[in-house]
């Protein structure tokens, strides 16, 4: 009798750890991190950040002073698009443009600056609406962009490089950012090594400083 | 607050572009989350940054005070509305009318463009096709010399507007212009206009030694209410040696409530009365007192003990401000009062003023209208801002007269019961998306400018009717501006550039265009109250709905009456005496019938009223007027007759009723709970002679705090840091997140608040400002309630399916609540005292709910905070049931979810809704945060700077708007705070100290000042 206790107890646990093992998977499974949808304009990253040198700020131009990051309007794309136009074929050793890519964008920007239209970005990182995330705070303290959102300027399609879950958020706030560690993730070798070996910069991380 | 740009709005173009709209689309893959889209502008607006605020001043329009605002503006849409710092009426501060003018803008009701009435029905129409058709009738008007016929009604407002609109009628070669204030208390204008020279004085209540109020609610909206409350206040503010008050009238309102001294007297002997003190102060009022004391039924001692006290204490502030026929007589004999007792420039300031009040008419005028129009005589009219069908007596016809009209033209924004009558509708844009101006001082310039484009396809009325004006040949010459704000720039004397940087601030200099006004001489003829019946029917506007203009706004709608503590309803308020007298109680329906009509309502049962008067409130029993203001009560206008004060303005006290008990009830929607503290001292006072003697906390409470605890002033008694325990530091052998010299400095704040009872006037303000801020849905619409049997029938018949059904089950949301206690009168005496406690999360240090939480979703932050984590909450509601103060509200039914019934924020409400604060969702307890939003956008503020948060830097949404100032926010732990300073005042107590809570919310005792020899 007790040997058939024994093996129903056993039973018991297996079902249990299943259960956890499940619960676990969920619970990992909430987060999109790796979501990478296709975009209405297939705007290459590399191509402006890498090839052509430009800052986040640039087009993300409130990310070091609103909580909103910002993004671009069809008329900073324009501003140089429009004279930067597709349809135009290699030459002189100039490589061509990304054609469709370019085209894409022009779709949204027909005609007179009164016509055209916003380009419907699908939306890759997304917080709940009960935590509150003040990007200037975090761009203003060193935190480089590609410490939460990885290679974007190697990202021909821009993807959830982290899997923003509270405990990814309060790991960095309790053990602190390393500042060289951000330099390098921004591929900034030279500067990382500048930074040396500085104090970790930690944040508060009761509840209420981003849920309320 | 950064300061507004210049060139505001030609260039904004916010429609088009919306920041990141929540368009919710098609799941992909296995994600759990729904897609949203990130819609960015089409081109980027100059000054603003998405995600910051922008701050746009202008004028309020909700009554005729004309105060300033503040309009934060976040991706285009307004948000919260603030009182402008600078502005000479309201100095920052805001009543709860002015707050919920948000909810007018952004109401689900509004129309949503042109209408014409086709087939009966008003039709959505063009533009092109609703003004054609005006044009094409007002040509046809003049074709047939019948261009008199043609008329404008408009809703007064203090600005040039008024006088436009009379240039446009003249130009056009049409008739009168009416423009209409059913709420403006126009014999008190007419009065001070004959006796001081200035329509509306500025009062300096801090400056007398005596105040005395003949039925005149200077904190109720009477006049300029938030300017009166802010120099009440201040008296108050003196504690010791702030003047008495002494309140005169049928009925104690929230004026009458906050005076030391109630004389009940007969509706209609204020004339008696007030004319017994002019003699009693050497003016020739030619009343005894004793005639007076016959007249009123107030005892012949204490008016003369009010005339003692008029002659011994000057200077004095008399204020006159019924509502029976013979208001102009009262207010006239008050100011002679204030003259005879050399108050003139003390206390009364007539060269400071309100000024741009002339022009405005009351229901009399209407009275000539309606003749014209039932005659026929009227060919097309106008109407603007003014809803009379709802505000004029069903005997003037005026709706009789509208069937009459062949075109009625209605510029309302809202469907009503004027414009649901009217053949065409050209809606208005919202004040707060229109320009327009104000003089709220002689010499001193309002400027209103729109703070966002419009919600709906609306246009501006005097943009309007400049286009009207510019397609017609005969008036196109006398029309150079192609917009009202044109207009507006060109009048400016400092020309056109200064207009547009004195729109930045809001204010400016110079006048507005007046109306050319003559003022007909007061009549002199006493008139009584008229009728038979037992009672005198007092009625009055109502504090947060006026005459009726407020009811379609939820956060009004759902605000309880500061007297009554009743919402969503219209009750009737009957002397405790009487009710006995009639066999009727609290809940009962009784009818209340003049010989112009009847009301049924049921009763209230309320000390503060005169035994031979029942009293009912303006404002409800609209048939039209959008879902939050349907079917709700009844408009007591439907008892009054024709009868008219000397100015011209509906007597609302006119007639006597009889009162019978009706057939049922309607239980009333309170919040009360009890009217009596049981002992508990929640709200106590001294006397100002016990506050000299230092003789503090002298009343007797049946519960005394433990006397073995050792309780210490302010908030210098033990706190616990963290109920949760050792999170931070496993080693720490402190109870908290953070050692005490963590680097963050949060252990080393605590925040804290004082509320000044002295200074507190109930007014219920906070309450408004707590709701906009903070994201609180209302409840109490009628179909928030319904829910499962047993309390409706299988037909969806019951009492939950009634208004306020959700508040009859406890199920209200405000964070923040103003508590009204009654001390004395249990005989039914007129000798009783109210003290009103705001009541809000206490932030105790030593929480009770805390140690309930069986998930930690509410615990304490290191800087003093009681905080609720929503996304924790799993809603057990133990904390609320721990939580001595009750404060904590469950949503029970996800009023912030757009699927269901319940839900509180209708498109286009939602965009009202602040960014900085989650919306809740269903099954989580919430309750005041202290604003910790507004705590944490300072703290990002100084760290962008690279400063700490300065001392009393910020503040939270109450105790910005408080007009009386009464609240006082910051760290109590750092000296350089305000309210550091106040929580060691001699008055400070906390709620309920005996239980050990140590909240961070610190009361100061009322200040009492009883009449010699009295003791409340």
């Amino acid at each position: 009798m007790s040997r058939r206790r024994s093996w129903a107890l056993a039973s018991g646990f297996f079902a249990i750890a299943v259960a956890a093992l499940g619960l676990s998977a969920y619970s990992g499974a909430s987060s999109s991190q790796g979501f990478a949808p296709v975009q209405p304009v297939n705007f290459p990253h590399p191509k402006h950040v890498q090839q052509l040198g430009m800052n986040c700020l640039y087009c993300h131009y409130s990310a070091n002073r609103s909580p909103d990051p910002g993004l671009p309007a069809v008329g900073t794309c324009m501003g140089c698009h429009t004279v930067v136009q597709g349809r135009r074929p290699a030459i002189q050793g100039v490589a061509d443009r990304d054609t469709a890519s370019i085209n894409q964008l022009l779709s949204y920007a027909k005609g007179t600056p009164d016509q055209w239209k916003p380009i419907p970005w699908i939306r890759i990182h997304k917080l709940p609406e009960y935590v509150h995330f003040p990007h200037m705070r975090h761009v203003n303290a060193g935190v480089t962009c590609q410490t939460c959102h990885g290679p974007v300027p190697e990202m021909q399609r821009v993807y959830q490089y982290a899997s923003l879950n509270m405990g990814w958020c309060v790991n960095c706030h309790v053990k602190g950012y390393n500042l060289a560690d951000g330099l390098l993730a921004a591929g900034d070798t030279a500067g990382a090594r500048a930074a040396g070996n500085v104090e970790p910069k930690k944040a508060r991380y009761d509840c209420a400083v981003c849920h309320y | 607050m950064s300061q507004p740009p210049k060139t505001v709005v030609k260039r904004r173009e916010f429609l088009k572009v919306l920041g990141s709209t929540g368009a919710a689309a098609t799941a992909v893959g296995c994600f759990q989350e729904p897609v949203e889209q990130l819609i960015p502008y089409v081109v980027s607006p100059d000054h603003t940054v998405p995600g910051v605020s922008t701050n746009f001043a202008s004028v309020c329009r909700e009554c005729a005070a004309a105060c300033g605002i503040i309009a934060e503006v976040r991706d285009g849409r307004a948000i919260k509305l603030e009182g402008n710092p600078d502005h000479p009426v309201n100095h920052g501060a805001l009543c709860a009318r002015g707050q919920a003018a948000l909810q007018g803008l952004y109401n689900p009701d509004r129309y949503r463009g042109p209408m014409v009435r086709r087939d009966n029905r008003l039709v959505p129409a063009t533009w092109d096709d609703a003004l054609t058709l005006v044009r094409q009738r007002l040509s046809e008007a003049r074709a047939d010399n019948a261009a008199g016929g043609v008329r404008f009604v408009s809703h007064h407002e203090n600005g040039s507007f008024g006088a436009f609109v009379d240039q446009w009628m003249s130009a056009g070669g049409f008739g009168g212009h009416i423009a209409f204030d059913a709420e403006a208390d126009l014999a008190v204008r007419a009065a001070n206009q004959a006796e001081y020279g200035s329509a509306w004085p500025a009062l300096d209540f801090a400056a007398a030694r005596v105040i005395v109020s003949i039925g005149a609610d200077f904190l109720d909206g009477w006049g300029s209410s938030v300017a009166h409350q802010l120099s009440f206040a201040d008296a108050r503010g003196k504690l010791g040696t702030a003047p008495r008050f002494i309140y005169i009238g049928a009925r104690r309102s929230l004026t009458g409530l906050n005076a030391d001294e109630w004389l009940a007297c007969r509706p209609g002997s204020e004339l008696a009365i007030a004319n017994a003190l002019l003699s009693a102060v050497g003016g020739s009022g030619n009343t005894t007192i004793a005639a007076a004391a016959t007249a009123s039924g107030v005892s012949e001692a204490s008016l003369q003990r009010v005339a003692d006290e008029l002659r011994a204490s000057q200077p004095s502030l008399v204020l006159g401000g019924v509502s029976t026929p013979d208001a102009h007589l009262v207010a006239l004999a008050a100011a002679r009062i204030n003259k005879a007792a050399g108050n003139v420039g003390i206390t009364v300031k007539p060269d400071e003023g309100l000024s741009g009040l002339g022009g405005a008419a009351g229901a009399q005028a209407l009275a000539a209208l309606a003749t014209e129009m039932n005659a026929g005589s009227v060919r097309v009219l106008f109407i603007r801002g003014a809803n009379p069908v709802h505000a004029l007596p069903k005997a003037m016809q005026f709706a009789e007269g509208l069937t009459k009209v062949p075109l009625k033209v209605s510029f309302s924004s809202y469907p009503d019961e004027t414009s649901e009558l009217c053949d065409v509708v050209l809606p208005d844009s919202h004040p707060l998306e229109s320009w327009g101006d104000s003089e709220p001082v002689r010499g001193v310039l309002g400027l209103q400018q729109p703070v966002m484009d419009p919600v709906f396809n609306t246009r501006a009325a005097a943009d309007i009717m400049i286009a009207l004006a510019r397609a017609d040949n005969a008036m196109s010459s006398r029309y150079p501006w192609a917009t009202y704000r044109d207009f507006l720039a060109t009048r400016y004397p400092a020309g056109g550039n200064a207009f547009t940087e004195a729109v930045g601030k809001g204010l400016g200099q110079g006048s507005v265009l007046a109306r050319n006004t003559t003022s007909a001489a007061l009549p002199t003829t006493p008139q009584a109250i008229s009728g038979d019946g037992e009672f005198f029917l007092v009625v009055h506007p109502s504090p947060a709905l006026g005459v009726g203009a407020g009811a379609n706004k939820p956060w009004l709608q759902e605000l309880p009456d500061p007297v009554s503590k009743i919402a969503w309803q219209t009750w009737v308020e009957l002397h405790p005496s009487a009710a006995a007298r009639l066999g009727v109680g609290n809940n009962d329906h009784v009818t209340v019938r003049t010989a112009a009509g009847s009301i049924t309502a049921p009763v209230y049962i309320y000390l503060g009223i005169h035994p031979e008067s029942v009293a009912v409130s303006l404002g409800q029993g609209h048939t039209v007027y959008g879902r939050y203001a349907q079917g709700i009560g009844v408009n007591a206008v439907d008892a009054l007759g024709a009868t008219f004060d000397g100015a011209g303005r509906l007597a609302w006290t006119q007639a006597k009723a009889s009162v019978t008990k009706g057939v049922g009830g309607a239980r009333l929607v309170t919040t009360e709970g009890s009217a009596r503290q049981h002992g508990r001292g929640l709200a106590r006072a001294v006397t100002a002679a016990q506050l000299a003697a230092g003789e503090m906390g002298v009343e007797h409470h049946e519960f005394i705090a433990d006397a073995s605890h050792e309780f210490k002033p302010g908030l210098r008694s033990p706190v616990a840091n963290d109920a949760q325990g050792n999170l931070g530091d496993s080693l720490s052998t402190k109870k908290g997140m953070y050692a005490d010299d963590h680097w963050s400095g949060m252990a080393s704040r605590r925040w804290a608040m004082t509320i000044d009872l002295a200074r507190c006037t109930g007014c219920s303000a906070c309450v408004t400002a707590c709701y906009a801020e903070n994201n609180i849905p209302t409840v109490g619409a009628r179909w928030q309630g319904r829910s499962l049997r047993p309390f409706h029938t299988a037909d969806g018949a019951g009492w939950d399916n009634e208004p306020g059904a959700n508040i009859l089950k406890g199920r209200e949301m405000a964070w923040m609540r103003i508590e009204r206690y009654f001390e004395g009168g249990e005989d039914g005496s007129t000798n009783f005292e109210t003290r009103f406690l705001p009541m809000l999360c206490q932030h105790c240090g030593n929480a009770p709910c805390e140690s309930v939480c069986p998930v930690f979703a509410t615990y304490h932050a290191p800087d003093g905070l009681n905080v609720q984590v929503y996304n924790r909450c799993v809603g057990t509601r133990y904390c609320s049931n721990a939580c001595p103060y009750k404060v904590r509200y469950f949503n029970w039914h996800g009023y912030g979810e757009e699927a269901r019934r319940q839900y509180a924020f209708p498109e286009p409400l939602n965009l009202q809704l602040n960014p900085d604060v989650t919306v809740r969702g269903k099954g989580v307890m919430e309750k005041c945060t202290f604003c910790v939003q507004r705590i944490r956008d300072a703290e990002h503020l100084a760290k962008a700077e690279n400063r700490a948060v300065e001392p009393d830097e910020f503040t939270t949404a109450c105790a910005q708007a408080c007009p009386s100032r009464a609240i006082v926010f910051g760290d109590a732990a750092n000296e350089e705070w305000s309210v550091a300073r106040q929580v060691e005042d001699q008055r400070a107590y906390h709620v309920f100290e005996e239980l050990n809570t140590f909240t961070a919310v610190v009361y100061l005792q009322k200040v009492n000042h009883p009449a010699a020899g009295g003791t409340r």
